[in-house]
């Protein structure tokens, strides 16, 4: 009974830890939280030298309203504007701008950031109470079933079995 | 009606202190206890003045590690300057949207010579990691440079 109730509660958490971990996992090769784009457009060259004459000739060329929330110029012929969401890159000489969008990926940013723990506070502490529920159900979930498919029997096995990996990683991967 | 008057203030007092967390940023890492801070420019002046120095620094995010968050670069106060704070993988995320939020961030000054090979190397993975392999320049990296970053421990972003 304590295994199937606690697994029933654990099931919300699982499924999104779960996949969570393989978005995570693949990190390499994306970036699981965000989608970055990036497009190019191209304005008339611009010749300000002054900071904010730079600033305000960008947003002109790229008719945009609101100045942006900063700015930085990592070079000479480069600014930087930053808007919420949205980086140009403006090479000053030939009017190239990259528009480097970034978005949150709809839910698997939710569930990256509880995976994560970024909120920490309470979420560490709801984590860790998860974490013991995993452990209850592992150790309850050897002795759900009795006989010769039970932990005496076939169970022993495939227990044992999923102890490989873990040998995998020590002998080759550690 | 006393309920009500303690639940109002319940609501203001917790309205007060979203307020008042909302000014002071989000906090990502150790707790920032250094009371002075130092500019990012005096750093880069005279880096081995500060190898091993636990500083903290204020300036604008201008570039986020898009693979991992593990690091950002920092603005400085002279032009053309920045500074990579850089995180263990993992134990702090920046996120992808802090770019051109200001930031207050601690931790230790590190100075390493690379040689121009590991410059290029590390100058190929940033590159990759920003998507910007194409602007990619190796006649930048024909001798050895001086890697001046800080090695964070915890750092505040404000809205």
């Amino acid at each position: 009974m304590l295994h199937r109730d606690v697994g029933y509660l654990a099931v919300a958490l699982t499924i999104a830890y779960a996949i969570s971990g393989i978005a995570v996992n693949h990190i390499a090769d994306w970036n699981p939280s965000y989608r970055v784009t990036k497009t190019f457009v191209t304005v008339a060259p611009i010749a300000a030298t002054d900071p904010n004459g730079i600033i305000t000739t960008a947003m002109d060329r790229l008719q945009l309203v609101e100045r942006p929330r900063s700015s930085f110029q990592p070079d000479s012929h480069t600014v930087q504007l930053f808007y919420k969401g949205t980086t140009y890159h403006v090479d000053l000489p030939t009017g190239k701008v990259m528009v480097e969008a970034t978005r949150s990926r709809p839910v698997l940013f939710e569930m990256n950031q509880l995976h994560l723990n970024h909120s920490k506070r309470a979420w560490t502490w709801i984590a860790d109470i998860y974490a013991l529920a995993l452990l209850l159900l592992a150790i309850t979930g050897l002795f759900v079933i009795k006989g010769r498919y039970g932990i005496t029997g076939r169970g022993a096995w495939l227990t044992a079995a999923g102890v490989v990996p873990i040998a995998y990683w020590l002998v080759y991967l550690k | 009606m006393t309920f009500i008057k303690t639940a109002l203030a319940a609501a203001a007092l917790v309205a007060l202190s979203t307020t008042n967390m909302q000014a002071q940023g989000k906090a990502y890492g150790k707790q920032l206890t250094l009371k002075e801070k130092t500019p990012i420019s005096a750093i880069l002046k005279n880096p081995h003045a500060f190898h091993g120095k636990r500083v903290q620094v204020e300036g604008t995010i201008v570039e986020v590690c898009e693979e991992r968050g593990c690091w950002i670069k920092i603005a400085s106060d002279q032009p053309f300057e920045t500074i990579r704070f850089k995180v263990d993988d993992g134990v702090i995320v920046f996120p992808l949207d802090a770019k051109g939020k200001k930031a207050l961030a601690e931790g230790v000054v590190t100075v390493n010579m690379l040689t121009k090979e590991q410059a290029m190397k590390q100058a190929i993975e940033m590159h990759k990691e920003r998507g910007t392999m194409a602007k990619f320049d190796s006649t930048k990296y024909m001798k050895d440079v001086m890697d001046v970053q800080i090695k964070g421990e915890g750092a505040r972003v404000l809205e």
